[in-house]
């Protein structure tokens, strides 16, 4: 079976205009997304990201290189087909409801007829804009429904891939939250999710493995297991430890030559406390 | 094929949605009080001279307040979704480029054929209300009375509304063309009156290159042909004129000009996919 997304040697060049020359966006990407897996982009403002991600969708034409989907060029109807898309800023047109968003993006993507409002209704109470909410024009949503209605817009067609460039740029952590288990269970269904961000601890938390590009440039790639496990070194934690133990303990272990790296009560993510201190219905 | 179908349906029927949402039919209330106001006017002239007034004002007001929101709109069309980058969410689905560019060209079409279409009902309402006005006040001799209805429900007025709503979907069609080519809406305006001026002059052209023979240069003469070719030529429309002037002009001639816009928007929209095809968003 052809993976999800390849690339090889993908190269983006934007002219600057008459006579400026012109800027390199990307150099040679080879990247390869299995079926079925979270892939994170990352990588600083300016490093490329968004730009693989529109050559993926066939938006921007590569300089050099090529890229496909689903063993598909990247590009063609049978490519695009497989890729449901959710941009970095909520670019919908804001004179729609939810609704009639997901309804325009389904009939963009060939539905329509009871197929497609019995689809609409299930993915809207999905993203838990059902209701009176669905009904709203988008101009009176926070971001964060913004985006969980172009998740619903990008999911409409069904798409094997879900491509997301910056899901939670500028959402609240309990929406950040929303989307991250929303990516969650997409990767449950079988989907597979690509998302780039620069905000590295919602990456740690649901992707499989990453890239990390630099100025248009590969970095590093692999799986977040591979790459950030320190296997040197090793880490229990327990409860209960009164000082003297600890004071024996660590003896116990200088005795056997073993290096005391950290030592220390465990800290809590602000964001995981944050949505702790919460009341329970505002954490959704 | 059907796939197609419903993409272009769904482009045009939210670029007229957009419109609608927007309050672009506001203008029609504005027209509307104009007429009514302009209704009123003249009284102390000759009938026929108040419905030649009514009829010149109602349609100098439809082509006007057409060529401003099919100008404004379709330099708006594919520049402002560039802007506002609703066009990524739009063309990222298995949505062609060409289906794209006709679907919002057809949507703009449908709400210009829209508004003219019910500033045209208008114009004949207030022809009708005249007439009534008109036939209270000096009708009590069958004769004027036959005279002044004659001038109010002129069915030729039928023929101005088609060749208007033709017109306005050629200079559309142009728009369309140059906002595939560039991204600034004030570059796509500009072109745009450019072409629809020198269209007005293009029959000038035609004729220096047909009679120039062994004087002109071949540069001016291919200058002058490639204009006459390339720029659709807007006296054409003036039967316009002619029908609001009260001149016969005869069906034959109104489907002539209505073919002949139909080739031109066929070539404008065919070039401007074909540009937008390879470009980048």
């Amino acid at each position: 079976m052809s993976a999800a997304v390849q690339t090889v040697g993908l190269r983006k060049e934007f002219p600057m205009g008459w006579f400026r020359g012109r800027v390199l966006a990307l150099e040679g990407l080879d990247m390869e997304v299995h079926r079925g897996e979270v892939f994170g982009l990352l990588g600083p403002n300016g490093s490329g990201k968004s730009t693989a991600m529109k050559m993926i969708l066939g938006l921007l034409r590569p300089t050099r290189g090529r890229a496909e989907v689903c063993g598909y060029r990247a590009g063609t109807i049978a490519a695009r087909r497989q890729i449901g898309f959710l941009p970095e800023n909520p670019y919908f047109p804001n004179f729609l409801s939810g609704a009639e968003l997901v309804r325009y993006y389904g009939r963009l993507s060939g539905m329509g007829g009871r197929v497609l409002e019995k689809r609409i209704q299930e993915l809207l109470e999905m993203v838990r804009l059902g209701g009176e909410a669905g009904k709203r024009p988008l101009r009176t949503y926070s971001k964060g429904m913004l985006q969980r209605a172009g998740l619903a817009g990008a999911m409409v067609g069904d798409p094997e891939i879900l491509m997301l460039d910056e899901p939670t740029a500028g959402v609240d952590p309990a929406g950040s939250r929303e989307i991250r288990d929303l990516i969650l269970e997409l990767r449950q269904r079988g989907k597979t999710v690509i998302f780039s961000s620069h905000l590295l601890e919602q990456v740690e938390d649901v992707a499989d493995r990453v890239i990390i590009l630099h100025r248009g440039q590969k970095l590093r790639e692999g799986k977040l297991d591979d790459l950030l496990t320190r296997k040197k070194e090793w880490e229990v934690n327990v409860q209960g430890l009164k000082e003297e133990d600890r004071k024996e303990l660590r003896g116990w272990l200088e005795k056997r030559g073993v290096q005391v790296v950290r030592e220390g009560a465990p800290r809590e993510r602000l964001e995981d406390y944050f949505l702790r201190s919460l009341p329970e219905e505002k954490r959704r | 094929m059907m796939g197609s179908f419903r993409r272009i349906g769904a482009v045009a029927g939210n670029t007229f949605l957009e419109a609608v949402r927007q309050k672009v039919f506001a203008v029609l209330l504005v027209f509307g009080l104009v007429l009514i106001y302009g209704a009123n006017y003249f009284t102390e002239f000759s009938f026929q001279e108040q419905f030649k007034f009514l009829k010149d004002l109602g349609y100098a007001a439809i082509s006007l307040t057409g060529l401003l929101v099919g100008l404004l709109g379709a330099t708006q069309l594919i520049p402002g979704e560039i802007e506002r980058r609703t066009i990524l969410t739009a063309l990222c689905r298995p949505l062609r480029r060409w289906e794209f560019i006709v679907g919002k060209y057809l949507g703009l079409s449908i709400l210009l054929a829209v508004m003219i279409g019910v500033m045209a009902v208008a114009v004949a309402g207030v022809l009708g209300w005249k007439e009534a006005q008109l036939i209270a006040r000096e009708g009590s001799d069958p004769a004027v009375a036959a005279l002044i209805r004659a001038e109010a429900r002129d069915p030729r007025l039928i023929q101005a509304v088609v060749l208007l709503e033709v017109k306005l979907a050629v200079v559309a069609a142009i728009a369309v063309f140059f906002s595939t080519v560039a991204t600034s809406t004030t570059f796509v305006m500009a072109m745009t009156l450019m072409v629809y001026l020198i269209g007005h002059l293009q029959s000038v052209a035609r004729e220096q290159w047909l009679e120039s023979g062994e004087v002109a240069s071949w540069a001016a003469k291919f200058f002058l042909a490639g204009v006459a070719f390339l720029v659709p030529d807007f006296n054409l429309y003036n039967l316009i004129d002619e029908i609001v002037a009260g001149n016969a002009v005869s069906w034959r001639s109104t489907l002539e000009v209505v073919g002949y816009s139909g080739v031109y928007i066929a070539v404008l929209l065919t070039a401007a996919s074909v540009v937008f095809e390879g470009r980048d968003i």
